[in-house]
């Protein structure tokens, strides 16, 4: 490639008391009326509270909680109707991916004075529009949906997870706050950890790599490397849940700069026809795709070893062995995952049915993340990769 | 001049794409399920920069694809950000896949759908250019199922509206 483009104008905001600063930050953003976005559980345990606590000074227009797991289109064009029913003048989302998404969705029709998010569907086609000042408060350290140009939405009338891809959709403002990870059971905390890894590798290896992307992936990588058991074994741990933290912000302006490839297109295709919960997905295809790639991608991933095993095991393996020992690595911290979490690492356990495979092959390949894998993506390769991870 | 010159090459290299959507929707079976699989009346505009070249299409049950007018508004539409990146790609100076690793174009329309259409285009580029070519800019060059010389021999007889 002769030619790349980067960007990433989110704020960060990262470190202890980040979330202290929420209501500055919505006051130099202009935004007086903003509506908070979450979901019921974290209602629940309180997760919530401490946000509007941070906003105690600020008149909230609407504070909504109705989002389900895998967001859909008629939940985003619903919210985008009560945003201005109730005045509302900015987005803060707080959850995992879906909430971020979901605000990313409204985002995208407030802005465009758009009613339905259909009408919006495509890729770095929407112009700037109306301005909707958003700050993003992600409470797993996962999708790195805070640092993305990327939205993914459920059209459960196809059954696909479709994907908008839009300078439009990234965050003013991103916070990462320890406290608002620090209750994520270790199994969570696992699965989102193994999607992080799953973006910076895929980042990292993808057609659309290039040399600002891949400082973004290793130093994502280095992080997950060194912080992710702990973050697993000692959910207490600040200066793990940090790391984490940024870690999952790194690999997502990766990847949204670089994207992703046939790990997250079958993956997407699970969620959609099978439901299996993202990051458990990556989790089990991560390897498998990694092997199915290495073809193309011996020297890249060879390159990987280096920080995913530290410089020790780089230095001490041949050349000709590092793609190999890379995989091998990966298969090693899942392993570890596994045995702390139970974490899925097949298939199998995660309950999928393999009549289900061509149908979720059919979806796969007509993801996005398939035009930038650096293999041809095909619709027997799916299969085989799926049947791989099915534990076969 | 350089501009002008690298419209008419594209505007040429569309038209022979659209017959060779034709010729391949009747000889290769590959193509056939591709187009088969696209939403009834779906429609499809390649824009190959501002000013530049359009072929617009739609779903034919009987031909693979018809040619609809360049200013009726589609479905899905590719608009390449230049003349030139278009030019780079129809000529295969590199694939559509590297294009959009370059944000070359944008999409407007359903992602998922686009994909299909990626594919036939793949399928085109592989008959449409000699395989060394095709080698160097396909990740991986998919078997012909007839010969690329019938196809073009085939797509200059092919009705090109």
């Amino acid at each position: 490639m002769n030619y790349f483009e980067f960007t990433n104008p989110t704020k960060l905001c990262s470190g202890q008391g980040a979330l202290d600063n929420l209501a500055y930050e919505l006051e130099i953003l202009g935004a007086s009326h903003p509506m908070v976005l979450s979901d019921a559980m974290l209602e629940k345990i309180g997760t919530l509270k401490q946000v509007t606590d941070a906003l105690s000074d600020v008149q909230i227009g609407r504070i909504f909680t109705d989002i389900p797991r895998d967001s859909s289109i008629e939940t985003v064009n619903r919210i985008a109707k009560e945003y201005r029913d109730f005045g509302c003048d900015a987005l803060v989302a707080l959850g995992g991916g879906s909430v971020l998404d979901t605000a990313k969705g409204v985002r995208l029709l407030i802005s465009q004075d758009a009613d339905d998010l259909l009408e919006l569907m495509g890729c770095e086609c929407v112009p700037k529009g109306k301005p909707v000042p958003f700050v993003a408060i992600p409470t797993t350290a996962g999708t790195g949906s805070e640092a993305t140009a990327v939205a993914v939405i459920k059209n459960p009338k196809l059954g696909i997870k479709m994907e908008y891809i839009s300078q439009q959709l990234v965050p003013d403002t991103a916070i990462l706050d320890p406290r608002m990870t620090a209750t994520l059971p270790p199994r969570i905390t696992a699965s989102t950890g193994m999607d992080t890894l799953c973006h910076a590798i895929e980042a990292f290896s993808c057609l659309q790599k290039n040399p600002v992307s891949d400082a973004y992936a290793i130093s994502a990588i280095e992080l997950v490397r060194d912080n992710l058991l702990r973050a697993v074994r000692f959910g207490a741990s600040r200066q793990a849940r940090w790391a984490m933290a940024n870690a999952s912000f790194l690999a997502g302006a990766a990847f949204s700069n670089s994207m992703v490839g046939v790990v997250h297109a079958i993956g997407h295709a699970l969620g959609g026809v099978c439901h299996v919960p993202h990051g458990d997905a990556m989790n089990i295809l991560l390897p498998a795709g990694m092997m199915f790639n290495c073809k193309k991608c011996r020297d890249v991933y060879g390159e990987l070893l280096l920080y995913l095993g530290g410089p020790e095991l780089y230095g001490k393996t041949p050349k000709q062995k590092r793609a190999r020992a890379a995989i091998e690595e990966v298969l090693r911290m899942r392993e570890r995952l596994h045995r702390l979490t139970g974490l899925p690492v097949t298939l199998k356990e995660a309950g999928v049915d393999p009549a289900k495979f061509p149908e979720v092959a059919r979806a796969a390949l007509n993801d996005g993340a398939v035009i930038v894998n650096p293999r041809q993506v095909t619709y027997e390769a799916v299969i085989r990769i799926l049947e791989v991870s099915y534990g076969n | 001049m350089k501009r002008e010159l690298q419209n008419q090459v594209n505007a040429l290299v569309l038209q022979v794409l659209f017959r060779g959507f034709r010729v391949l929707y009747k000889h290769d079976e590959r193509v056939r399920k591709e187009m088969d699989a696209w939403k009834d009346g779906l429609t499809l505009k390649l824009v190959c920069g501002p000013g530049g070249a359009v072929l617009a299409m739609r779903k034919s049950e009987r031909t693979g694809v018809a040619k609809l007018h360049r200013a009726q508004r589609t479905a899905i539409t590719m608009r390449f950000k230049s003349v030139e990146g278009a030019f780079r790609v129809l000529t295969g100076q590199m694939s559509v896949s590297q294009a959009y690793a370059a944000h070359f174009f944008t999409l407007e329309g359903d992602i998922y759908q686009t994909m299909s259409f990626v594919r036939c285009v793949e399928y085109a580029e592989a008959y449409l250019f000699p395989r060394f070519w095709s080698r160097r800019i396909l990740k991986e060059v998919p078997e012909k199922e007839l010969s690329a010389l019938r196809v073009y021999v085939l797509a200059l007889l092919e009705n090109g509206r």
